[in-house]
């Protein structure tokens, strides 16, 4: 019995690391699209659905441990902290798929490229953060996960000086209204990414949970 | 074993017990009523004679003494069947005897018996009468427990009995087990001895021999296998991992963990029972992709980029029957073999615009003269211009030539002895004009030094060193040659006061084309191959290139044989 519950459980993190990959790839298809290294709208929206397929998948099989197994302490605390992953996850996904789908409506990506703009800099720090806190998951390192819940910071900052560039550029005088819309749909973008560092940060906080039992925002 | 031994020697104790205690109270309890009846036929027999001879007195005598210290009860009976007297009971309560078998039986045939229960069953009554002479009969009548009350009695005393059994065989029970097994149990697995057991355990004994050495020998054979396996797989620069259908690592070697960056030994506990997913080693699409394609069966390969190098992941499934799947993934190293592709890239790119150039120039002198708009006097001029860029052509093509041939490694025939010094100062005299014109001085120092070289490619390597050393310089600046022997090698050095090389781009200069400053490489000349041509004469001839340089202080480059 015990033995079937172990690898019930394996089969719970490995699929948790899967989906927690797919996020990845979303937001790397996402940030390439961004960065205009070709059009990847579409690999991002069928990654999309994949994450939200992983997500049910995921949701039974948490389901279905409860029910048959009933398990209690450090056990329990996983299949909990993997309910609560994977609507993160589910979350990153959707915001991967709206940034690329507002990247089909900005047509003149060099603006983007040459432009002192941050936001490159922001994907890549979003996309090291979830990458750290699935890696964190992977190898129940705290230390990583600590990184990660830290470094949000980073991108929040990063985020205002975003902002900021786009408000330097929208007072300029010489302004049309195609720049204008350019600089709006880079500032939601901006706050997608900055949202998924939100996102990060909580998969980062639930795997501490499951590995310490102290969650930081509970306690 | 213990309790089996246990039980039976209990259930056997019982058996016996209850078998033995009813047999023997049913033999005692035939043998206590035969010798009653002996008895009491004897009391009649006595009374009998008694009454005979005295009649009623005789009984009245006998109850007033107390029935004389019988215990059984006497009956006198008249022919018609009235009790004429009974020890027990008033005879004028007591009912007609007539009909009573023993009566019956005596008043007919002289004697007669019975014996019949009390209604509860627990006694039972002995009666015996005889007729006397006078036609009536005497009856004398004894009570015992009868044969079912007698066991009945034993009933405490058996269960008595099995408790002192049940305790008497738990003990013996233990030791004997004990002693049973105690030799089977110390059966030494290492030391098999078949006449140290049991001669019922000998065949047994000899059977876990055979089995015993062919466990060995197999052993033996696996870890041999494994061993060769584990050899072949360890010395493999290729990372290589087996999984099975549920994609968990069965295999791996340290090529693979090194090339993944993961401590697997660190993923065994947290993974439970051991079974780590090949997903924990890297969850990149490509990565993914291929195993979940080899999964399935279907052979497969991606690149995949780690830490800035490129690897190569194939996937081969492999099948060994319809429930059993697994797969065989092989990172290769293509870093260098990229590298190399874009170096031939980049390479091919340079060669076609070097001599694009001048093509290009030629063409377009010919084109103008070719329209007649060129004036006579400046035909010479044109002419020139011409010449050199074709000058300029040839020279580069036969570099590449020669670059090409030292790369096959078939230029020049055979090596000979030759003396660095003179081959040095030969070069040295041929380049002293270009040295005055660009106000560079140039001098050699040394001794003659014999090495093992082809003559020309050593002139072309000391040329095209002293030919950069000397373009590459500062107007007033010097060029010294030295030839030495350095730690019994030959070293040709070549030093100069020029302008040095950036540290970022030491790595670079002996790669073709490469020019540290790409804006003024027409103004100064040359082709971009010279130090490749010193590079590889320098493989050609097995000896080592060294270079040191500090920006605006000048280079020296060794070349040590």
């Amino acid at each position: 019995m015990r033995n079937r519950f172990d690898e019930q459980l394996e089969l719970l993190n490995v699929e948790l690391i899967r989906m927690g990959a797919l996020c990845e790839d979303a937001i790397s298809y996402a940030s390439r699209t961004l960065m205009g290294a070709g059009d990847f709208s579409e690999e991002v929206y069928r990654t999309d659905r994949e994450i939200d397929q992983k997500e049910r998948d995921i949701e039974n099989l948490c389901m279905r441990l409860l029910q048959q197994q009933q398990p209690v302490a450090r056990d329990l605390r996983q299949v909990s902290s993997a309910l609560k992953m994977i609507s993160d996850m589910e979350r990153i996904g959707d915001q991967a798929s709206d940034i690329a789908e507002i990247c089909g409506f900005v047509k003149d990506f060099t603006e983007v490229m040459e432009s002192r703009l941050q936001i490159r800099d922001m994907a890549e720090a979003t996309m090291k953060m979830v990458s750290g806190s699935i890696d964190s998951f992977v190898k129940k390192d705290l230390q990583i996960a600590k990184d990660v819940i830290l470094y949000d910071d980073v991108v929040d900052s990063l985020f205002g000086k975003v902002k900021q560039e786009l408000i330097d550029i929208l007072g300029q005088e010489q302004m049309d209204e195609e720049k204008s819309e350019f600089c709006i749909d880079m500032l939601m973008v901006a706050k997608y990414f900055e949202r998924i560092g939100d996102h990060a940060t909580n998969i980062a906080e639930w795997v501490e949970y499951s590995i310490t039992g102290f969650h930081q925002e509970a306690n | 074993m213990k309790r089996k031994i246990y039980w039976n020697m209990c259930l056997v104790a019982l058996f016996s017990m209850v078998v033995g205690t009813l047999i023997t109270t049913w033999l005692l309890c035939q043998d206590l009523q035969e010798q009653m009846r002996r008895d009491v036929a004897a009391e009649v027999r006595y009374l009998e004679a008694a009454v005979e001879l005295s009649g009623q007195e005789y009984l009245d005598q006998l109850s007033s003494q107390g029935d004389g210290g019988s215990i059984n009860r006497i009956t006198w009976i008249s022919p018609d069947g009235q009790v004429l007297y009974d020890s027990f009971a008033d005879r004028e309560s007591l009912e007609n005897h007539r009909n009573r078998p023993e009566i019956v039986d005596a008043l007919k045939t002289g004697r007669g018996e019975s014996v019949r229960l009390s209604d509860t069953l627990a006694e039972q009554t002995y009666y015996y009468a005889s007729r006397l002479e006078d036609g009536t009969a005497i009856r004398v009548a004894s009570t015992t427990s009868s044969g079912l009350a007698a066991m009945f009695h034993t009933i405490p005393l058996m269960i008595g009995m099995a408790v002192v059994i049940f305790g008497v065989t738990m003990m013996l029970a233990d030791i004997q087990t004990k002693r049973i097994v105690e030799p089977i149990n110390e059966l030494d697995p290492d030391a098999l001895q078949a006449e140290h057991v049991y001669d019922e355990l000998s065949p047994l004994v000899r059977r876990l021999e055979k089995q015993k050495e062919t466990i060995k020998e197999q052993m033996v054979t696996l870890r041999e296998k494994q061993e060769e396996f584990a050899a072949i797989t360890e010395n493999m620069q290729e990372g290589f991992i087996v999984v099975d259908s549920k994609a968990d690592v069965i295999s791996y070697n340290s090529s693979a963990v090194r090339i993944l960056g993961v401590d697997l030994s660190l993923d065994d506990e947290a993974g439970g029972n051991g079974a780590v997913n090949v997903i924990r080693l890297n969850r990149s699409s490509s990565f993914r992709q291929v195993v979940d394609e080899a999964l399935a069966g279907q052979r497969s390969q991606q690149n995949l980029d780690i830490n800035g190098r490129h690897y190569q992941i194939i996937a081969n499934p492999v099948v060994e029957a319809w429930d059993k799947r697994g797969a065989v993934v092989v990172i290769l190293d293509v870093t260098e073999q990229q590298n190399r592709e874009e170096l031939r890239r980049e390479f091919t790119a340079n060669v076609s615009h070097e001599l694009k150039t001048p093509l290009t120039s030629i063409s377009g002198y010919a084109e103008i003269m070719k329209s007649g708009l060129v004036q006579p006097e400046d035909m010479g001029r044109f002419s020139e211009k011409i010449y050199v860029e074709a000058q300029r052509l040839i020279t580069l093509v036969g570099d590449i030539i020669r670059l090409s041939q030292l790369d096959e490694g078939k230029a020049e025939t055979q090596k000979s002895a030759i003396d660095l010094y003179r081959a040095a100062s030969i070069v040295v005299d041929r380049i002293k004009d270009v040295a005055q014109k660009a106000k560079v001085s140039i001098d050699i120092e040394g001794q003659p030094t014999v090495v093992q070289g082809a003559e020309q490619i050593l002139e072309e390597m000391i040329f095209n060193l002293c030919d950069n050393a000397i373009k590459y310089n500062k107007p007033n600046g010097q060029v010294h040659v030295k030839v030495s022997v350095e730690n019994g090698h030959p070293v040709l050095k070549v030093a100069d006061t020029g302008i040095g090389i950036p540290a970022e781009d030491k790595e670079r200069i002996f790669e073709r084309f490469y020019r540290v400053d790409k804006s003024h490489s027409k103004q100064i000349g040359g082709t971009g191959l010279g130090l490749s041509i010193v590079k590889h004469g320098a493989i050609y001839h097995q000896a080592q290139v060294e270079m040191e340089s500090k920006l605006g202080a000048g280079t020296t480059i060794k070349i040590i044989f």
